[in-house]
């Protein structure tokens, strides 16, 4: 945020101290400097989360897995399914951090809500942080014990993860957990 | 003639003189005069760097700002009307009958109007709307636009700030960039300070003749003749000395700024810059802040009167202070007042008006950064990782905490009200008791910390310093060790509680008692949790191993050194209230560890996210046992040393929680969590004497009054899949059946269960019902 030293000499002293040296006789103009940003706050951010999102934006369909999760477990109140579109939105665009902040936003609302911790567990995956991609889907997995559809894309969820952080027989473990759901 | 060493560098005309006589005497004027015209403009030229980098190159020391979370508004929302009109209080949100700005809110019973603020979050700008919320008991049950119909499916209000990082004495200033300021404002401003501000060029020998005239009529200074950019400058970068020099300077200055910037740059430099007010050890400065500080408004919603009174106090901030000295301050607004009529800026038929009107500002509150002090301690020490204090203290870093304002209000008053009540029910002295407590969410954000009954004392913060022996509280690590081993424990498994007497590896003789001063026999494991008995949680720690159970709290968080004797089972560690929080967070959290945040994002001075601190979980205990623990502990809050809770809790609010008791009755702890949040509160004496208090009679008691007044979902656990419910018969352990004398039910993780029959269990039934049964196993 700041200027060196050295910077604001040659922006401010030098041009003085030339003019100074080689005396011109007639007055010098000051070289005139770019606006002073004397305050900058309140800038909105590059992504701004867009009010309302189609009606029609489909829910979570990763690559991870074909089929969509049925919402065996219920997706709740629409604040929650306007958090998760924008995430999903996000998430497509590359851009994790906010993905993830918008997700525990939606955790904050329905903390048990096991769809959250699924998508959040892909936010990870997608950020390459391994562990905390399979923490997150064994949360999910706790969450909704009872589904299937579910409990098979956490699985799969586990096995990428534990592909990326080289777990290879690990991951054919939880393929085939998920494989046990269908 | 402040001008000289300007004047200096437009003569420069030697070098044109031909009458260079080689005469060997005479003395070089002019080399003479061309070193002083040099060092003019060396001075000159020193001076523009000065200028330029007071004002360019370095900002405002801006505190960092630190938020309490934003309150979340959609349909369903758990919160109540009261809680809403609470929160909007807070916010300085102003109770009027009809919207007309925002700001403003009207409520008809649970039915409100609201017209928001808006904020920049950094994931995005909360724009100001207008709304209308409908509430019914607990709960808000629509939002809508006020104009349109368009529902709203979720905002955010503008989060509340609860503090501020800056060293102990301080400028502080809300910045306004230049549109932020209302015309009014400035044209006030500038009938008042400077009308050519305008047309000069830095200085005004308008403005100075007419000082000048006035002043020489009246006989004495009574109006200076400095403009904006002169009180800038001397603001900015000179002592307030009254010289000729600093005259000079400042005059020459001025006319560097005006060079290098334009009107509407000095204008906002200015806006932001002028002192205002003094409040303790924090100076007021910018108009921006002084509007928050004497109005509670953001600039944006200052009246006429409100604009002329703080245009006024610049000639003397305290001298014509309305909080000390309200009739000056009416005098000199009315004044102001009148030259704004005079000036078109304001109708001059309203004048009368607006002077008759009286001033209002509002009551002094205390500094905002003394709210929460125990909180701000621990988002200081969760910043100082990643943060120099002193980045902190200039950046204008903007730091959004996990604190909810009303959960915090709510442990505050709880904490200071059982307090005074078990004083005076115990015939203690007043303020005898001290004591601390914490709330989080399941997913480890903390709403909520107390240090001390006093909460705005600054000082010991008890909730993170105080580390004291945590009894009881202890136990469930304990429990959960066993119930890890379905192959040698369940919750039916009989536990001897009988005498026990052992050395300590000091050599000392060890001789567990139950607060009851009894022995119990042979009981279910769950009942030793459920009522606390000392002798059979201690014969269950030493059948494990002391060493097992220590490696169990490890993984439960607790980092801490700890000595393997016998006595740790029953709790012989101290812990702050802080450690404990973070050792039942995991219970709280279904079996995942979850680190404890009180920050959620940094975001810097221009909106730019720099940190988020995200959530993470860590699965150490596994599904089934964790499911076994939390059944026990709703079983102590239902039948066991918590049962007392039933008197402050709605019947169906399913809670889980343990109660801790020191020896001598010297700490009293309670820790419990429900579906939603997470609760634990120490109470004690500083000199750690005795005080006569049980964790149940003590802490639960505030636990209680807390969770009875806090929006909480009942804790309502799905059994894991590894589990079955099954009917067993009280006494012995022994399976049994539905409608056995004393049988209950009780989870198991399944295969783990006893199965001898009990003898109820055993007796034939009769073969009419035998389908019936069938059909229900």
């Amino acid at each position: 945020m700041e200027n060196s030293t050295s910077n604001l000499a040659t922006r401010t002293l030098l041009p003085w101290l030339l003019t100074g040296l080689v005396l011109l006789s007639a007055c010098t103009t000051m070289p005139r400097q770019q606006p002073a940003p004397v305050e900058d706050r309140g800038a909105s951010s590059p992504h701004s989360i867009p009010q309302r999102l189609p009606e029609d934006q489909q829910v979570t369909i990763s690559p991870l897995e074909r089929e969509p999760v049925a919402p065996a477990t219920p997706l709740a109140s629409s604040a929650v399914v306007a958090l998760l579109q924008n995430a999903e939105q996000q998430q497509r665009s590359g851009q994790y951090d906010s993905a993830a902040a918008t997700l525990e936003r939606a955790l904050r609302i329905e903390p048990d809500n096991a769809h959250l911790w699924h998508e959040l567990g892909k936010v990870r995956l997608g950020q390459r942080q391994w562990a905390q991609a399979e923490q997150m889907a064994q949360k999910s997995l706790r969450l909704a014990s009872g589904d299937r559809l579910l409990g098979a894309a956490n699985w799969r969820l586990i096995a990428a993860a534990r592909r990326g952080s080289g777990d290879l027989a690990g991951s054919r473990e939880a393929e085939r957990q998920a494989g046990s759901l269908r | 003639m402040a001008r000289k060493p300007k004047k200096s560098s437009t003569k420069k005309s030697s070098p044109r003189k031909p009458r260079r006589r080689k005469s060997g005497f005479a003395f070089p004027w002019w080399r003479l005069a061309l070193v002083l015209v040099f060092l003019g403009l060396v001075y000159v030229a020193w001076l523009d760097f000065q200028v330029y980098r007071q004002f360019e190159g370095k900002r405002w020391a801006l505190p960092a700002k630190v938020y309490a979370r934003p309150l979340e508004l959609h349909a369903g929302a758990e919160l109540g009307p009261d809680a809403f009109a609470r929160e909007l209080s807070l916010l300085g949100y102003h109770l009027v009958p009809s919207l007309r700005q925002p700001g403003e809110v009207s409520r008809d019973g649970t039915r409100f109007h609201l017209w928001t603020r808006g904020f920049a979050f950094s994931d995005g700008d909360e724009p100001a709307r207008q709304l209308r919320l409908r509430f019914s008991d607990q709960r808000l049950e629509s939002v809508e636009a006020l104009r349109g119909d368009d529902p709203v499916r979720l905002l955010r209000l503008e989060p509340l700030q609860i503090g501020a990082i800056h060293p102990a004495r301080h400028e502080d200033r809300l910045l306004v960039r230049r549109e932020e300021v209302p015309e009014l404002l400035v044209n006030t401003l500038i009938a008042v300070e400077d009308r050519d501000f305008y047309r000069h060029h830095g200085i005004s020998l308008r403005g100075i003749g007419r000082a000048l005239w006035v002043n020489l009529r009246a006989g004495g200074v009574v109006q200076g003749g400095s403009t904006l950019t002169q009180q800038l400058v001397k603001n900015l970068f000179l002592s307030s000395e009254r010289s000729l020099v600093r005259k000079a300077n400042e005059a020459i200055m001025a006319l560097l700024l005006e060079r290098r910037y334009d009107k509407d740059e000095i204008l906002e430099a200015y806006f932001n810059e002028v002192y205002l007010a003094q409040d303790g050890s924090r100076a007021i400065h910018g108009f921006g802040l002084a509007s928050r500080h004497f109005f509670d408004r953001p600039l944006a919603e200052l009246d006429a009167g409100q604009a002329a009174l703080l245009v006024g106090m610049v000639k003397g901030p305290s001298y014509y202070d309305p909080l000390r000295q309200p009739e000056r301050a009416t005098r000199r607004r009315n004044l102001v007042l009148a030259l704004m009529a005079e000036q078109g800026i304001i109708a001059p038929d309203r004048l009368k008006h607006l002077q008759a009107s009286p001033i209002r500002v509002v009551p002094h509150r205390a500094q905002s950064s003394n709210r929460v002090p125990a909180f701000m301690d621990l988002v200081r020490q969760q910043l100082r990782r990643d943060y120099q204090e002193a980045d902190l203290q200039s950046e204008g870093l903007r730091i959004f905490t996990t604190l909810d304002p009303q959960v915090q209000e709510t442990l505050e008053q709880s904490l200071a009200r059982q307090l005074t009540r078990l004083e005076r029910q115990r015939g203690l002295a007043d303020k005898e008791l001290q004591g601390a407590g914490v709330v989080t969410s399941v997913a480890g954000e903390v709403l909520a910390m107390v240090g001390d009954r006093e909460p705005h004392a600054a000082g010991f913060n008890r909730a993170l310093q105080a580390r004291r022996p945590v009894g009881s509280l202890l136990k469930p690590a304990v429990f959960l060790s066993a119930l890890e081993q379905p192959d040698r424990y369940h919750l039916a498994t009989l536990l001897q509680d009988e005498p026990l007497r052992l050395e300590q590896p000091t050599g000392e003789p060890w001789e567990p008692q139950n607060y009851d001063k009894q022995f119990h026999g042979a009981v279910p494991l769950y009942q030793a949790l459920v009522h606390s008995y000392n002798v059979a949680t201690a014969r269950l720690g030493l059948d494990l191993g002391i060493p097992a159970v220590i490696t169990t709290l490890q993984r439960l968080g607790l980092d801490q050194q700890m000595r393997p004797f016998p006595s740790l089972v029953l709790g012989a560690v101290d812990l702050s209230p802080w450690k404990v929080t973070e050792m039942y967070q995991t219970f709280a959290s279904g079996g995942f560890r979850v680190p404890l945040r009180a920050i959620r994002e940094v975001v810097a001075v221009d909106g730019t996210p720099l940190q988020h601190y995200p959530l993470q979980v860590e699965a150490v205990v596994a599904p089934e046992p964790t499911y076994l623990l939390t059944v026990a502990l709703q079983g102590v809050v239902r039948e066991g040393t918590a049962n007392g809770l039933a008197q402050w809790l709605h019947p169906r609010l399913k809670v889980a929680g343990k109660t801790g008791t020191t020896d001598d009755l010297r700490d009293s702890w309670f820790a419990g969590y429900s579906a939603d949040h997470l609760g634990v509160i120490w109470i004690g004496r500083d000199d750690n004497q005795a005080m006569g208090l049980t964790g149940g009679n003590g802490a639960m008691q505030v636990w209680g009054d807390l969770f009875s007044r806090m929006s909480t979902r009942s804790l309502e656990p799905q059994p894991p899949e590894g589990i079955e419910w099954l009917w067993i018969d009280a006494a012995t352990g022994l399976r049994s059946e539905e409608g056995c004398p004393g049988a209950v039910p009780l989870p198991f993780i399944r295969g783990s269960a006893p199965q001898e029959l009990a003898p109820c269990a055993r007796t034939p039934v009769p073969r009419p019902l035998q389908w019936l049964r069938e059909l229900f196993q």
